[in-house]
């Protein structure tokens, strides 16, 4: 019998010298990240879907691979670490000595349209700093972020902006569906920004308003660090490597105000620091990070938490490329 | 930067809009054999690309930029920015069929189209149903030969309706072509986007 070769839609496996690279990266990846005190955590492939519920997007729900098992329950499999490791953390926080440095790798199963380049199984490596109050953990954390991804990366371009920037802005429009626009600023459509004010019209062809204040004066005070912060981080790094920039229509649907989402199902769990990166001209992001402090708050818990996941295989492909 | 441009029915309009905005785009035409073009008096590449195909080239940064119809991109699930949207060359995606009349409330019909996804969410705003199929080319033919009761597709004199006994029942969208920019392209190359876009909003050749 002649037995096929083909796997499903958006599933691969690595042989011979994709295996060893692969694991060379990690290899290295996990060498800095212990270095730095990061430990690692092991998490199931299987979870029940109940916790996910009030967690995640519901985009993310439609995506992942649920099934009843044997016994009644409703299972998942795993489609995203950081929720997992959060609803685990959080019923036994108070034992836990703070700061916690966490650091995971392993296969992610999603859902995905059958494109070039959309896979439904995927190896992450990531990590979480929880309990580190203030600016500094989002400096460790992205410092971090940047010296993984530059160990194989070239042409990395990290784009850097902040969940709410454009709360004001979206608000002060005067428009129907302020989630459309917000939509639209984020797609760059310079028609609607322009028709909704000069300052969004600035964001979509600049990533930021030439005044700041027209954001409001939280979030040009914010906007100013966020702009230290990529200037100092972009010091430690080789600019034909690594380039940073702050460019907040890149992240123009991740709302902090409960007036412009409310439906909450809608709203991812960044709410301070959002940062993605692209290798070459692909426009799919190889990593992606922020903080989330907000996915603990909706575990009934109060803590700072930042972290970051990459995308290995789509890395060392492009990188390789 | 490589342009993409489509070989269907939005080339025409997208060359004279590019062209008006200061792009030579020597040599381009609907009649090329050349799927590859450099031009460097343009300081551009240009790719001739299948309306279909064309988000995705330009989604993977092999083309940084590109013109695609909204129902391509409605219908396909794409990353891209779209900083403009062309004057000319609009048409629109209805719903048609052999008489004027929508079907009834509650029924359940065999829609046929080439955007089922598109499709799909129309037919979720309607208080009828249907089994929506997809099919290839020549839609018209679904609703002509009875394969479906109705079809979904591009219209845009309305001639051919008009030449085979159908009618336009509803209007699902107006479309447009669309610049379409790659996301990381944007970062690298934005100021010569935005020239470009403030050039084709300067003649007044985009919305």
């Amino acid at each position: 019998m002649r037995i096929s070769a083909a796997l499903p839609a958006g599933v691969t496996a690595l042989l011979f010298d994709q295996v060893k690279r692969r694991r060379r990266f990690e290899g290295r990846a996990v060498e800095i990240l212990e270095e730095r005190g990061f430990s690692e955590a092991i998490l199931p492939i299987l979870d029940y879907f109940e916790p996910y519920q009030a967690l995640v997007t519901r985009q993310l729900r439609d995506e992942l691979y649920r099934f009843v098992d044997r016994d009644g329950e409703l299972l998942v499999l795993r489609g995203d670490f950081t929720p997992m490791l959060a609803r685990l953390l959080a019923p036994c926080l108070e034992s836990l000595e703070l700061p916690l440095r966490l650091f995971y790798r392993g296969d992610l199963v999603r859902y995905q349209e059958e494109r070039p380049g959309r896979l439904r199984e995927y190896y992450e490596i990531g990590a979480e700093l929880l309990g580190v109050a203030g600016q500094e953990p989002e400096e460790e954390v992205l410092d971090l972020f940047l010296r993984i991804l530059s160990l194989e990366g070239e042409e990395i371009r990290v784009i850097l902006g902040f969940a709410g920037a454009l709360d004001g802005l979206l608000l002060a429009a005067d428009v129907d569906d302020r989630s459309e626009l917000a939509r639209a600023v984020a797609r760059r459509e310079r028609r609607v920004a322009s028709a909704a004010s000069t300052a969004l019209l600035e964001v979509v062809e600049e990533g930021v308003p030439v005044r700041a204040n027209d954001l409001g004066s939280l979030s040009a005070t914010r906007l100013e660090a966020l702009q230290d912060l990529c200037a100092r981080l972009q010091t430690r790094f080789d600019p034909q490597k690594v380039t940073l920039a702050v460019d907040l229509a890149e992240f123009a649907e991740d709302f902090v105000d409960g007036d412009l989402v409310r439906d909450a199902e809608r709203r991812s769990y960044y709410d301070g620091l959002v940062f993605r990166a692209y290798l070459g001209g692909s426009a799919q992001s190889i990593g992606r990070g922020g903080r989330y402090d907000r996915l603990f708050r909706r575990l009934g818990c109060d803590l700072s938490a930042v972290g970051f996941s990459i995308s290995v295989d789509p890395m060392l492909r492009g990188a390789g490329s | 930067m490589r342009l993409a441009l489509p070989k269907g029915r939005n080339l025409e309009p997208a060359l004279a809009a590019f062209r008006a905005a200061g792009l030579g785009l020597r040599g381009v035409h609907a009649n090329s054999r050349h799927l590859r073009q450099t031009l460097e008096e343009d300081d551009l590449e240009v790719l001739m690309l299948k309306d279909w195909d064309l988000p995705l080239y330009v989604e993977h940064g092999i083309a940084d930029f590109g013109v695609v119809g909204s129902d391509v991109l409605g219908e396909t699930d794409g990353d891209l920015l779209i900083p403009a949207r062309f004057r000319e060359g609009g048409c629109r995606l209805s719903l048609i069929g052999p008489s004027d009349a929508p079907p009834a409330a509650g029924s359940q019909i065999r829609l046929a189209t080439k955007y089922p996804n598109l499709a799909k969410r129309f037919v979720a705003t309607r208080p009828w149903g249907a089994e929506i199929f997809k099919l290839s080319g020549s839609v018209e033919l679904g609703p002509l030969l009875e394969l479906s009761e109705m079809a979904i597709d591009i219209v845009q004199t309305g001639q051919t309706l008009r030449d085979n006994g159908l009618v336009e029942i509803e209007v699902v969208e107006q479309v447009n072509a669309c610049l379409v920019v790659n996301r990381a392209s944007y970062q690298r190359h934005r100021r010569r986007i935005n020239d470009l876009v403030r050039e084709l909003e300067r003649k007044e050749l985009v919305l």
